[in-house]
């Protein structure tokens, strides 16, 4: 199987990104048209009016094109609303950029967008269709959790290692939130806060878990050979990848829960048309889907930056931390900056195109060139993922 | 057909959990006290008959019925017996209905030894917290087809009397009990002439086991004293609580267990007047057992915290977490889907072999079409199945503080495998471990909008069976 780079090159030339948090006196029509107003707002000259197609992403939050086109008063523009569970605002980025590599539109802009605090219940939530009732409730760190046990089984790994390693994700993404004023939570945490956080499902408490949070994000694509006609810092689209997982490991035998296949998939996809033939050391820096701690342990290896079963000893060893040789999730991820599901793809784009320009100040990784912005959704054995490599040259 | 009227196979279904104690200050229950067997909080009277039907049903011929007995069932209106049923996979030829009331598990079982109906009996009996009989009552099914292995009928007799008892209106969950010393000088009329009757049907005057069971304990003993019983089915019943309606079946199938062949039984079921049946044990009667003896079950079982109890069956009204209830099912897919849902179907490839779960238009292994409804259909449920990995939900909106949930992989067998995400049953979260052996078994998973949402669990292998 392959995919192939895109006719033309695309560059990312505007974003705008809310604060991911409690917004209780926001709605998601605020949120987006405050993270598309910043988005347009970057670009002297830009405006709405200038922008040929609209994909808008969101889970939960609301129903059709009409989700960006009514709060923003779009007036003749095609508007797409897009779902891919959690990996949703990197499908609506995704979908943006093909509108522009067909040639069918000159400038195009992806949103995504999530309202999950409205409701009263802690965690995700979302509406199914009628079912007969056989598929396990499962709450998204149940599912994820399971790959704390398969991981240790597969690898030999003990409890106290890969509890060690779990907690270093968890107290590294909020260190790097602390440096970033967008971010859910702005306070570090400790080891010792983390491993005794009311358990939530397997090992995994409180604060192994994503925040959850509201939030929009937005981004303007034009083709590569446009961009410096609105920006002398583009981001250029190198390799990007879908892939939406059969739901084989979970209907099936096989499957061991110490990978996501699809990442795997998607990774090597990206990273072909990227030209990156050694993830491990030509990416400058990673954003991940960190939902869970374990799940952050477990990318590592599917993202081909750590030799398999060895994420955990690399983490423990500061490899991904900010000022280690591949900072990962330098923003705070999920777990700090806050997870509204329509959004977060498009927030780690925020981040790689930041980092990209030298725009991250304390968070800034030096001369960073490639980034990785990897978004999934599902749970192991059942899930979706995307990943792209952006960079700061074609 | 059976050769004569009687019992071709039978099983007891006994829930894993005993109460001993039913102290709200906590005081320990005294030692050697009465216990009342305890249904999980995710099962019925439908989950167990299912239990206790499962082994011995598969036969039942079509044009016969398939009957419930109980004082409880999930619905009303509805036929409960109908969802035994569809999780058995008997013939569509096989009718299905309900007997209610304290009395139904006797006629049930006369309806099996003569009329050749498969049946189960089940019960799960709560009282207001503190009652006297609180510990007195409890929870079991028992299950019997017909055919003459384990036992031949030599003769019946029944007796109606109409006296207000045990009862309870619509809707209420707990029977209102009459001064038990007046009825019980009715149930033990009722019973002397019924068993009289019977006896001398069979020309019989004395037998080798005297079984007893009564809804009114101080009628049950009084019968077992004038009929000579040796005090057997009292030492069952001191251990599981009158079981309601199921309980002439499971005092029958614990006496069956210990039967040797030709051996003769009274069976007195004194509720609401008297039923009395006189049998001789099968040439059979050692194998006609499906799934544990009796008293197997009874010490097996795990000690209950009553606190425990109270919570599961909504005694206690807890704090749930911050979390939407479970979705309630919809009818039309349950209905597609029964073969899955309530017999734990897959579909085996047609080109790899390979079992796909749920059922598929197309193998999750090989990805080959298997054509319009897929390929060959393998039950999992008798299977066995090894953890693979396992979680444990502390967010549950069931009435326990954590469930675990694991996803486990069937032994192939030859059979292809098959893989199952499943709540864990009867056993401790944290005791759940990766490599751990599970066996499926029958369960309410939740009820959200009235409906009663039934599925499999996986339970762990040495609690369900005894062959290894």
């Amino acid at each position: 199987m392959t995919t192939n780079r895109m006719v033309h090159d695309v560059a990312i030339v505007a974003m705008g990104c809310t604060p991911f948090r409690d917004h209780w006196n926001s709605s998601a029509d605020d949120l987006l048209v405050d993270a598309v107003g910043e988005c347009v707002g970057s670009v002297p000259g830009l405006s709405l009016e200038d922008v040929d197609a609209f994909w808008v992403g969101t889970q939960g939050t609301g129903l059709s094109g009409q989700v960006l086109a009514r709060p923003l008063r779009l007036a003749g523009k095609p508007v797409t609303r897009v779902e891919n569970y959690c990996a949703t605002g990197s499908e609506a980025f995704r979908n943006a950029v093909f509108g522009v590599a067909s040639g069918a539109y000159d400038v195009v802009m992806a949103t995504g967008v999530e309202k999950l605090k409205d409701s009263s219940q802690s965690g995700l939530s979302a509406t199914l269709p009628p079912a007969d009732g056989t598929d396990v409730d499962w709450t998204a760190p149940a599912g994820f959790s399971l790959l704390a046990p398969a991981y240790q089984a597969a690898h030999g790994v003990g409890d106290r290692d890969m509890r060690a390693a779990m907690t270093r994700v968890a107290v590294k993404n909020h260190a790097n939130g602390a440096l970033n004023e967008r971010a859910q939570f702005r306070r570090p945490v400790t080891a010792e806060a983390v491993e005794r956080s009311p358990r939530i499902a397997g090992p995994l408490g409180v604060l192994d878990c994503s925040g959850v949070s509201d939030g929009a994000a937005a981004a303007v694509i034009v083709r590569a050979e446009d961009a410096h006609r609105y920006t002398d810092r583009p981001v250029y689209l190198r390799g990007m990848s879908f892939v939406a997982g059969s739901g084989a490991g979970l209907a099936s035998g096989g499957y061991d829960f110490t990978t996501f296949p699809e990442v795997v998939t998607a990774a090597r996809q990206a990273y072909a048309q990227a030209g990156v033939t050694d993830p491990a050391a030509q990416i400058s820096l990673a954003e991940v889907h960190d939902c869970f701690t374990p799940t952050e342990v477990v990318l590592m290896e599917d993202l081909g930056f750590s030799e398999r079963g060895k994420a955990w000893r690399d983490i423990l060893d500061g490899r991904y931390d900010l000022g280690g040789a591949l900072p990962v999730n330098t923003d705070g991820g999920l777990k700090s900056f806050g997870h509204p599901i329509g959004a977060t793809g498009l927030r780690m784009m925020f981040e790689c195109f930041t980092q990209l320009r030298g725009e991250a100040g304390e968070r800034q990784v030096p001369d960073a060139r490639l980034a990785v912005s990897q978004n999934l959704g599902g749970q192991p054995g059942s899930s979706v993922a995307f990943v792209a490599v952006l960079g700061r040259e074609l | 057909m059976p050769e004569q009227n009687g019992i071709g196979a039978y099983a007891a279904y006994l829930p894993a959990y005993a109460l001993t104690g039913t102290s709200l200050d906590g005081a320990e229950p005294p030692p050697g006290g009465p216990a009342r067997g305890v249904a999980a909080f995710d099962e019925d009277t439908v989950t167990m008959a299912v239990e206790a039907l499962r082994e011995i049903a598969a036969g039942t011929p079509a044009g016969r019925q398939l009957l419930l007995a109980t004082t409880g069932a999930p619905y009303d209106g509805k036929t409960s017996a109908g969802i035994v049923h569809e999780a058995l996979g008997l013939d569509p030829g096989v009718a299905a209905a309900d007997l209610r009331g304290h009395r139904s598990g006797a006629v049930a079982l006369d309806l099996v030894l003569r009329g050749g109906a498969t049946a189960a009996l089940a019960d799960v009996r709560t009282t207001r917290p503190g009652a006297p009989d609180e510990l007195a009552q409890g929870d079991a099914a028992a299950a019997f087809t017909a055919g003459d292995a384990a036992a031949v009928l030599l003769a019946r007799a029944g007796r109606t009397a109409e006296v207000l008892d045990r009862w309870r209106l619509p809707g209420e969950r707990h029977d209102r009990v009459w001064d038990e010393r007046f009825t019980a000088e009715i149930l033990v009329a009722s019973g002397r002439e019924a068993a009289r009757r019977a006896l001398a049907e069979a020309g019989l005057d004395a037998v080798d086991h005297v079984v007893v069971a009564s809804s009114n304990a101080r009628a049950a003993a009084a019968l077992r004293r004038a009929l000579g019983g040796s005090g057997a089915d009292a030492a069952v019943e001191r251990l599981t609580g009158h079981t309601g309606a199921a309980h002439p079946g499971l005092l029958l199938a614990a006496t069956l267990d210990t039967a040797r062949p030709g051996q003769t039984i009274l069976l007195l079921s004194a509720a609401e007047g008297a039923d009395a049946f006189v049998l001789r044990a099968g040439d059979g009667v050692g194998s006609a057992r499906g799934g544990r003896p009796v008293r197997e079950q009874l010490a097996a079982r795990q000690d209950l915290a009553y606190g425990r109890y109270l919570r599961w069956r909504g005694l206690l009204d807890v704090q749930g977490p911050a979390r939407p209830a479970a979705p309630a099912p919809a009818a039309p897919p349950m209905h597609r889907r029964a073969g899955w849902k309530y017999r734990l179907e897959g579909g085996r490839c047609d080109a790899c072999g390979a079992v796909t779960t749920p059922p598929g238009r197309v193998c999750a292994s090989c990805g080959v079409a298997g054509g319009t409804g897929g390929g060959e259909k393998v039950t999992l449920r008798d299977r066995v199945a090894t953890v693979v990995s396992v979680t444990r939900d502390h967010l549950t909106t069931m009435p326990e503080a954590e469930v675990a949930i694991v996803v486990a992989d069937f032994d192939d067998d030859g059979l292809g495998g098959g893989r199952l995400s499943a709540y864990a049953a009867d056993v401790e979260p944290a005791a759940v471990t990766v490599g751990m052996r599970m066996r499926p078994t029958f369960r309410r998973l939740w009820t959200t909008d009235a409906i009663h949402n039934y599925f499999w669990k996986l339970r762990p292998w040495g609690a369900t069976t005894d062959d290894d």
